[in-house]
């Protein structure tokens, strides 16, 4: 089995083409000590796995984040690197591909998105690339999958040699260097020497710590600043980094020289056409808002609820019957039939119908963010995200959190700014995730009959509106921030692969599958058992049941806010395990075999106007227990933790009385 | 002369950056966008929000603030 590891820029079609060489994850979890998701995949031949590196544009990180890929090169074993370059930026590409090939293992280089540079007039002579940097160059569309079979063929095992390529960085770093090596240990597992030096004087501070344990941190120091110094004074560069910088550039140069043809420059006109719409002066919201409109339209509306319909139908017809006999053929008793049918089915079916809905809004977030068109939503919104002390990045975590907040947190990792970061993971779980949406399905079916869309659509606005206010609060008192930054890449808009999208939509809706089967399956069982027993025995009158009197225990203080029955309490306490969990909960609860039956019994227990609040409760009230371990991973902060919770049940509560109260007041 | 003086559609190389946020600045560097580098304004958005540049070939979101301190010339 080889290890090879897969690196290049952001933007560059990295993810199609690991998509493309492998079959399966073999492994996806976090790179250890950050947050940065980590992927391995088994290699379609099954000889070798490709292990997936953040997209960076240089080894020297600018974020802990970015700092993996280096880490990676320290620290692990592999075989070769197969570095992803953008052949209509080959410029900045190139960067990154000499740092690769300076460290010396043997570099396959994908030349990607051929067919883009050639309709930018851009020729790329391979064979003359690949000469230059002494690695074989093959030509791909990552997209489509062209050149990607001949690509795999070159990831083999055969033994290649450690060349590492070398270039002179002038007399006073090269000196330097030298005497910087000489002074490292001979330690096996150690990276190429010459590489780490000259990482270190290019101001890598990964490679920095690394150093620090074979040497005293003044004598590196003492080192650094006098080079700095020399090449100051005997080459006029402004800092070390910036020679080197410079030395690569001019190297790239001569590299390009050769190797590219420029013919005429054809800008790309269908992103600008779209652009002039999408970013427009007066339109640029609006079309974001109509955007959103539609995404819900379809998620509820035209696509999602009748398929959801028919699977309500099935679980609770033909499946049902079909259990029931069963389970009368086989003598269950009535315990037992009770367990599967009223626990069981009840819980997890209750939660599985609405499976179509949240796959499909998934789909269309992955739609989003692969079109190209997130960045510039992002853009859209900087202004009105800075003057709340976020940026416009912070957008594209709610936007992916409105699927689920777990992934939208981490996505937070692309602000650059610590603060910005941190003010960003604990206003996410505001973000009315789809689980929430399994939660409104059921209540606008049996209380806002004709502006079913309309009445959802109201509530995810509601989150994003406090989400902003509280921003803007915690952002002008406890989270003061110094300087915000925002530099966004824009990439030309594409039609986004089906492969691509059926991959990302299903890696991320299966989570909920996965939970259905687990969490939501021995918590419904629980549930049933806890409505089920009571301080009488079993088989209690369900009002007389344990869970009753936890419900009950409660229920006083959701007085005030229109919901003070024991059901709503319990349901409530069992939706911070998941918030899908109420609408097992209630199914349970109200022994409701399907869902029109429950909408017609929460009729008697429910006004609109405290069913709303009650959505509005759910919205804002604690992130489920998946968002809270997510937070406390990402923030690696228990005070955080515990803010993002209680805020929430404070703005919950605040929320909810005043729509219940002022709803009252206006006679509803 | 800075890059916000050049209007929507124009063009100018940069001068100077050294004005700019450090940490805009390396990000900027990564992109490829330096001391030297021709750059163009694409889009300018409205009520003073951030500025679409693009240089060779690449498209970037930057803040008008920003762009303020990016000292250019006529190319």
């Amino acid at each position: 089995m080889i290890e090879i590891a897969l690196a290049g820029n952001p933007n560059t079609g990295k993810t199609s083409l690991f998509n493309i060489l492998t079959n399966s994850y073999e492994y996806v979890g976090n790179w250890s000590g950050v947050t940065v998701e980590k992927k391995v995949g088994m290699l379609n031949n099954k000889k070798g796995h490709l292990i997936d590196l953040p997209g960076i544009y240089s080894l020297n990180p600018l974020s802990r984040d970015e700092g993996v890929a280096t880490r990676f090169l320290i620290e692990e074993n592999f075989s070769m690197v197969l570095n992803i370059v953008d052949a209509s930026q080959l410029e900045r590409n190139l960067y990154l591909t000499i740092q690769l090939l300076e460290y010396g293992k043997p570099v396959v280089i994908g030349l990607n998105m051929v067919d883009v540079a050639k309709g930018r007039g851009i020729m790329v002579n391979e064979k003359k690339l690949s000469e230059r940097l002494q690695s074989p160059v093959l030509p791909i569309v990552a997209r489509t999958g062209s050149g990607c079979k001949e690509l795999a063929g070159l990831l083999t095992n055969e033994e290649q040699e450690n060349k590492p390529l070398y270039i002179l960085y002038g007399q006073p770093l090269e000196r330097a260097m030298e005497t910087l090596v000489a002074k490292m240990p001979d330690a096996e597992n150690l990276p190429p020497k010459r590489w780490l030096a000259l990482q270190f004087f290019e101001g890598n501070e990964v490679v920095h710590a690394l150093l620090k344990t074979m040497m005293p941190e003044a004598e590196l120091q003492r080192i650094f600043a006098e080079t700095e110094a020399q090449v100051q004074s005997e080459e006029g560069a402004k800092s070390l980094s910036y020679h080197i910088r410079a030395v690569r550039a001019e190297y790239i140069k001569g590299v390009l020289d050769v190797s590219l043809q420029k013919g005429e420059e054809v800008t790309y006109t269908l992103t600008d056409r779209i652009d002039n719409i999408v970013t427009n002066k007066f339109l640029g919201i609006p079309i974001f808002i109509l955007f959103m409109y539609l995404i819900f339209k379809l998620t509820f509306d035209w696509l999602g609820s009748p398929i959801s319909d028919m699977l309500d139908a099935f679980l609770t017809g033909p499946l049902t019957d079909d259990l029931t006999s069963m389970l009368q053929a086989a003598g269950a008793s009535a315990f037992i039939k009770a367990v599967i049918l009223d626990g069981i089915v009840a819980g997890v079916g209750g939660v599985l119908v609405f499976v179509p809905q949240i796959m499909i809004l998934f789909f269309l977030i992955s739609f989003i963010e692969d079109s190209g068109y997130m960045a510039r939503i992002a853009m859209v919104m900087d202004k009105t995200l800075e003057s709340i002390g976020l940026n416009g990045k912070a957008f594209i975590p709610m936007i992916i959190g409105f699927g689920c907040n777990v992934p939208g947190i981490m996505a937070a990792r692309t602000i650059e700014q610590p603060k910005e970061r941190l003010l960003t993971i604990i206003l996410t779980p505001l973000m009315s995730c789809s689980a929430r949406l399994s939660v409104y399905s059921l209540f606008v079916g049996a209380f806002f009959t004709q502006n079913q869309a309309l009445v959802v659509l109201s509530l995810y606005l509601l989150g994003i509106v406090i989400a902003l206010t509280l921003a803007k609060i915690f952002s002008s008192t406890i989270l003061k921030e110094e300087s915000s930054m925002f530099v966004i890449e824009l990439p030309p808009y594409r039609i986004p692969q089906w492969r691509t999208l059926m991959r990302n939509t299903w890696e991320k809706g299966k989570g909920f599958i996965k939970k259905a089967g687990t969490f939501i399956f021995g918590g419904s069982v629980i549930i049933w058992f806890l409505s089920y027993a009571g301080p009488g025995g079993l088989g209690v009158d369900m009002n007389k049941s344990f869970l009753a009197l936890i419900g009950g225990a409660i229920a006083p203080l959701f007085e005030p806010i229109g919901f003070g029955s024991w059901q709503a309490g319990a349901a409530l306490i069992t939706g911070f395990l998941a918030k899908e969990v109420v609408v097992s909960t209630m199914n349970i609860i109200y022994v409701a075999p399907d869902l029109h039956t429950l909408q017609g019994v929460m009729a008697h227990h429910f006004t609109s106007l405290s069913a709303y609040s009650f959505m509005a409760f759910l919205l804002l009230y604690v992130p489920c227990l998946a968002t809270v371990a997510v937070i406390k991973k990402e923030t690696g902060s228990a005070k955080w933790t515990w803010f993002s919770i209680i805020y929430a049940l404070l703005i919950a509560y605040i929320v909810s009385l005043i729509i219940y109260q002022g709803g009252k007041l206006l006679g509803f | 002369m800075v890059l916000t003086d050049i209007k929507a559609g124009g063009k100018a190389k940069i001068t100077n950056t050294e004005h700019v946020n450090v940490l805009v600045r390396r990000r900027l560097l990564d992109l490829g966008i330096m001391e030297g580098t021709e750059i163009s304004i694409k889009r300018i958005l409205p009520f003073g929000g951030p500025f679409a540049v693009e240089a060779g070939g690449q498209w970037v979101g930057i803040r008008r603030s920003e762009a303020k301190l990016i000292q250019v010339c006529h190319s």
